[in-house]
């Protein structure tokens, strides 16, 4: 096998060794964050309460998500 | 090589949180962008009434919301309805011409929004439809996100995207005429200024970001920016203002957020703790902080308190004025070398505080569901909570902000 090629294969291995290294929680150790008050979709309805509310008393923007549609609350 | 994880709280969490955001930007530059947990794995309905009081102002909200696999989580179909009753004191709004004198007038806006969602592997995409209408104000809203999951599911990143396009309109006399209301000016056609409109059309772009680095610790965080081109003053609130006729904002905005949120479950206490902080900032000189700190309690298996605390803080527009003071000048546009064109009674645009306090209680209805004949309970859940805002802006405080929610899985 040619040099460059060695050197590919083992420049992809370092990677690919590397990118398996960055996974810190294992599937069987994520009963935590199952938790309702650990899961970020939890509350979104009633941040989007807050939200409409910030944006008719407040000059702030953003911190909830994506955008929805206006009203005349200004 | 494997990092070494350790206890809730010990330098190895934070070791292994830095690790992470290496991994992150690795991910980042390997692969685009994408990812988001939009897709849930469950059908399910929700009722919520929301509520917000403070001296002139009064809402009451219901809201409907539901969403439905079709296709186990491939295709989630979802919608929602909300109801905003407003009821307000005209004189303090500036709208006592069209409600002939010192009236409190109710106002309803209709809300109805459809969205569609898919996850295909490490795959998500969702859209969304928004169409909302009030006797003066029509607004329309159209987005997607797409989003991808790495690591073996620990990391998400997405990223949104969503057109508003508005029409805003000026009511006359009790009659209910309407003229369209272009900014700083009303008329049939908008044609005082050229190029007038009432449509108020906003572009708007979220990243996102969310990965467990921790079996007890998740970190959120997001950029956004939005650009709104149209009216966005209001078209009442000139009576408020001695020297001009009507309120004058600048026809153009650019505004930027960066929001971090982690949350920290600390496994002893059956506590989760999330400290939020947002920067936002614009040009019209708005710059904001807010900072909030929530604590989830699990006092028991089915049922959880919260705790919160939210400061907020921002300076005031380079165009506003605390007296109301202007020397306008109806022929400019309000603009930062134009200030002349600029008069606003708004007070989301003076300097200002709040503090806000609140409670919430979650009652899980899964130990109801155990019983013969209440299986249908499961997943269900029943929530409260309650807000009072100690805001310094002309609003006043807020007595009472909060929602009441009951919602089931099916």
């Amino acid at each position: 096998m040619r040099i460059a090629q060695r050197r590919v294969l083992l420049i992809g291995g370092v990677i690919a060794l590397s990118a398996a290294s960055c996974v810190t929680v294992k599937p069987s150790q994520r009963q935590y964050l199952a938790l309702p008050e650990m899961e970020p979709e939890t509350g979104a309805d009633e941040e989007e309460w807050q939200t409409h509310v910030e944006s008719a008393r407040e000059g702030g923007f953003g911190g909830h998500g994506a955008a929805g549609g206006g009203c005349g609350c200004g | 090589m494997r990092l070494s994880v350790g206890r809730a709280g010990s330098p190895a969490v934070f070791v292994a949180a830095l690790a992470a955001w290496l991994c992150t930007l690795w991910a980042v530059g390997a692969i685009t962008l994408g990812v988001a947990p939009i897709a849930q794995a469950e059908n399910r309905i929700t009722l919520r009434g929301n509520y917000y009081r403070e001296q002139s102002t009064r809402v009451l909200a219901p809201e409907l919301q539901f969403s439905v696999d079709v296709l186990d989580e491939r295709l989630t179909v979802g919608g929602s309805y909300f109801l905003d009753v407003v009821s307000s004191a005209s004189i303090a709004t500036g709208t006592a011409d069209a409600t002939g004198g010192d009236n409190v007038f109710t106002e309803l806006r209709h809300q109805a929004v459809g969205t569609v969602a898919s996850k295909l592997g490490p795959w998500s995409l969702d859209a969304f439809f928004l169409y909302t209408t009030e006797t003066d104000y029509v607004g329309r809203s159209v987005g997607a996100g797409v989003g991808r999951d790495f690591l073996q599911r620990t990391l998400n990143l997405r990223l949104n995207y969503a057109y508003n396009f508005d029409r805003v309109y000026r009511i006359f006399g009790s009659g209910g005429r309407r003229l369209a209301w272009c900014g700083g000016s009303y008329g049939p056609n908008c044609d005082r200024y050229p190029d007038g409109t009432n449509l108020l059309q906003t572009h708007y772009l979220s990243a996102s970001y969310a990965q467990a680095v921790h079996p007890t610790v998740l970190l959120l965080g997001s950029f956004e920016y939005a650009y709104l081109q149209g009216p966005q003053d209001n078209p009442y609130r000139g009576m408020l203002i001695p020297n001009a006729e009507q309120e004058s904002h600048p026809l153009k905005r650019h505004r930027f957020a960066l929001w971090v949120g982690p949350r920290w479950h600390i496994r002893k206490g059956r506590v989760t703790l999330e400290p939020r902080y947002r920067f936002s900032a614009d040009d019209w000189g708005v710059f904001a902080h807010v900072a909030e700190l929530r604590l989830y309690w699990r006092v028991h298996a089915h049922v959880l308190l919260r705790g919160r605390y939210r400061f907020y803080t921002q300076s005031s527009s380079f165009f506003f004025d605390e007296g109301y003071m202007y020397e306008y000048d109806e022929g400019e546009f309000c603009t930062r070398d134009t200030p002349s064109g600029c008069a606003s009674a708004d007070p989301k645009l003076s300097a200002f505080h709040s503090h806000t306090p609140g409670l919430q209680i979650t009652y899980e209805l899964d130990g109801l569901a155990r019983h013969k004949g209440l299986r249908w309970l499961e997943r269900g859940f029943i929530e409260a909570n309650y807000n009072y805002v100690f805001q310094t802006s002309r609003f006043g405080p807020a007595r009472a902000l909060g929602s009441i929610a009951f919602s089931l899985a099916f």
